[in-house]
């Protein structure tokens, strides 16, 4: 039984402000979790808006430095990697960003992305090779080459351009998925469709994905696990649906209840003064 | 309430125009839209991605650039009286209006605060000439304003990139509601907020509607915010507007088929029996479908439909809906 990622109350802290006013922010206070390499599962992370979610996510795949702890992927130390093997484990980690539209340049045609990620992570040696990957990859979130070729991003709405960025980070074939937000621009319909393609992923190619949402319903719907996180540290964690049904932390009882749903009224919400 | 809505939007079309290897486009993003917004109300537009909801309010606040090509209709505001719509109003008149009058939160906005500005420095730039006051009384202002939206002041001195995507969406909401405009356009703007924060947020854009007695103009895709915050609801299919009515109307007795299926497809917790969507993929809108462009997905669907555009019919009191379904009794 060997770990596909471990984290070992792993921090990050961050300084922040002017000169004179620096303030010291602790956006992750020793977290701990770990997925098992034979074990592919939908991982869950929600929380607070600003709780520390993205920046564990940026320090799994190697953009932060963690200021304490340890992050293990297959056997090896993240912050470790030597250059030379920097290619292979990113190959291997593929992430999805919170926003569509930060994630690709307007001025690059959306089909670069896909081939720039076939011939860096993917091996593809020929434009050929790169193409039928790429397709490939489309053909899984709903789309085709031949819809994106010489397009870009601003031509496709937001939603379209989130489903162009999963199809990116299949291309390298990856072991795990870090999608941080994948699903919150896009409507309830398409949201089904790309978690239930996260499920078909996990159970399909064995991918493991490490999923960051503020959407209880899809968490509850797809994950197998979830933490939940509060001013960086977790403050629950367990198996989604037992934890979502019966929320035992008062924050998480108060997140299971702040949910909108189309049966509650103008009358539910409590403007502040 | 006025008579005067502040918002007249008449048979509006706007087109994405391009040439894509040597064959020319025309994408109808938003095609012969009509519908008013008074004076004091939250009007919601829901539809899935890739409807047109952004288009459409792009056109409606005059940020109509090539590709994107304004082809006929109206979007006029009742305090640019002399414009038929903001992109044809003369450029002083518009940036007199702005802020005070009209302010707008484009989607994906908080990726788009200025990077080597603070946060405080970026609320002087935009909101000190129109609020006027003492450095001092302007920051308490500020500041008071930052905690209405769950902020600590604190932001103030950091950098767009030294902030969480739920704390640069809550800053550019800050920015676009604290001169209290009399018109407030967002654009899916509290898609990054965890639950507990996006309640308090719509809470704060509600409060400050009804002290202001301004109009909002809300889009989004989440049903679950709509049924909670806006007054009216405009649900877009492909393009067009399909519904419109006051939210709790559309919601208790919705009238078209893409309508009952936006609000009985939410996911809840406690459910987990597999949820596909709706059949089919949105409409290809350089092309799309003849007659109601909704006919491919829609279980209703009968020959007429495969040919005729449905017209939009009254279906109640301030309630229309476009669907030969409709017209034939069979709804
Ligand atoms: N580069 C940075 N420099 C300084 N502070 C940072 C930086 N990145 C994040 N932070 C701070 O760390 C904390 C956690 O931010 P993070 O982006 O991880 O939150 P999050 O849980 O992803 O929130 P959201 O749900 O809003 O996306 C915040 O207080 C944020 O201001
Ligand atoms: N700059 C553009 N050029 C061509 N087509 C575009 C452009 N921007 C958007 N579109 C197209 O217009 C349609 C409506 O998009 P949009 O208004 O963003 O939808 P929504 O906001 O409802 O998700 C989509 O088919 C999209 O691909
Ligand atoms: S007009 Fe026909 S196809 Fe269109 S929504 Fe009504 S029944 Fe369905
Ligand atoms: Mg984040
Ligand atoms: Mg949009």
């Amino acid at each position: 039984m060997t770990a596909l990622i471990e984290a070992k109350n792993i921090s990050k802290t961050f300084s922040r402000g002017g000169v004179f006013a620096r303030r010291r922010i602790e956006a992750v206070k020793g977290i701990n979790f770990s997925l098992e390499e034979d074990k592919p599962e939908i991982f869950a992370v929600i929380g607070e808006s600003g709780s520390g979610k993205s920046t564990l996510a940026r320090m799994i795949l190697g953009i932060h430095k963690p200021s304490g702890g340890q992050l293990i992927f297959q056997g090896q130390d993240v912050d470790k990697i030597p250059r030379a093997g920097r290619a292979a484990f990113m190959a291997r980690v593929q992430p999805i960003f919170q926003n569509p539209f930060e994630a690709f340049n307007p001025l690059k045609k959306l089909d670069f992305y896909l081939t720039m990620t076939a011939t860096r992570f993917g091996g593809a040696t020929s434009r050929a090779e790169a193409d039928a990957a790429s397709d490939q990859a489309l053909r899984q979130v709903g789309l085709s080459l031949d819809e994106i070729k010489g397009r870009f991003p601003h031509e496709l709405s937001g939603g379209q351009l989130q489903r162009v960025a999963i199809a990116r980070a299949l291309v390298s074939k990856p072991r795990l998925i870090l999608a941080d937000e994948p699903v919150s621009m896009v409507d309830a319909s398409l949201r089904m469709s790309i978690v239930n393609l996260f499920g078909d992923l996990r159970d399909r190619l064995g991918l493991s994905i490490i999923y960051i949402t503020h959407d209880l319903a899809t968490a509850y719907y797809i994950s197998d696990r979830l933490i939940i996180m509060r001013h960086g540290e977790v403050v629950e964690q367990g198996p989604a649906r037992e934890v979502l049904s019966n929320p035992q932390h008062p924050y998480s009882q108060q997140l299971r209840a702040a949910v909108l749903s189309p049966s509650a009224t103008l009358e539910t919400i409590t403007p502040t003064h | 309430m006025s008579s005067q809505p502040i918002l007249r939007v008449e048979n509006l079309k706007a087109h994405f125009r391009g040439t894509y290897f040597g064959v020319s486009r025309e994408v109808r993003a938003v095609d012969d839209i009509s519908f008013d917004v008074e004076r004091n109300e939250i009007f919601g537009l829901a539809g899935e991605s890739s409807s047109g909801k952004t288009t459409l309010i792009k056109t409606i606040a005059g940020l109509i650039r090539p590709p994107l090509e304004l082809v006929g209709g109206r979007a006029q505001f009742a305090f640019l009286p002399d414009a038929p719509t903001i992109h044809q109003a003369a450029p002083a008149a518009v940036a007199a209006i702005r802020w005070r009058h009209l302010s707008y939160i484009m989607q994906g906005s908080m990726n788009v605060l200025n990077p080597l500005r603070r946060i405080g420095a970026t609320f002087r730039d935009f909101a000190l000439p129109h609020l006027g006051g003492s450095a001092g009384a302007f920051e308490a202002t500020v500041t008071a304003h930052l905690e209405r939206l769950r902020l600590d002041p604190s932001v103030l001195s950091a950098y767009p990139h030294e902030l969480s995507g739920g704390m640069r969406q809550r800053v550019t909401i800050a920015l676009a509601t604290i001169c209290k405009p009399e018109f407030i356009i967002a654009d899916e703007p509290t898609t990054a907020l965890d639950v507990i924060v996006q309640k308090d947020v719509l809470g704060m854009i509600r409060s400050i509607q009804r002290e202001m007695g301004s109009s909002v103009l809300f889009v989004t895709h989440d049903m679950g915010v709509h049924a909670t915050l806006t007054d009216k609801l405009g649900v877009m299919y492909a393009g067009r507007l399909v519904e419109v009515g006051a939210t709790r109307d559309v919601f208790a007795a919705p009238r078209h088929p893409y309508t009952r299926h936006l609000i009985h497809s939410l996911p809840r917790i406690g459910d987990v029996t597999q949820r596909s969507g709706l059949p089919g993929t949105p409409p290809n809108l350089a092309n799309p479908p003849p007659g109601c462009r909704f006919h491919p997905r829609c279980p209703l669907a009968m020959d007429i439909c495969r040919t005729v555009q449905p017209a939009m019919i009254d279906v109640g009191p301030g309630h229309r809906a476009s669907c030969h379904a409709i017209s034939e009794g069979g709804s």
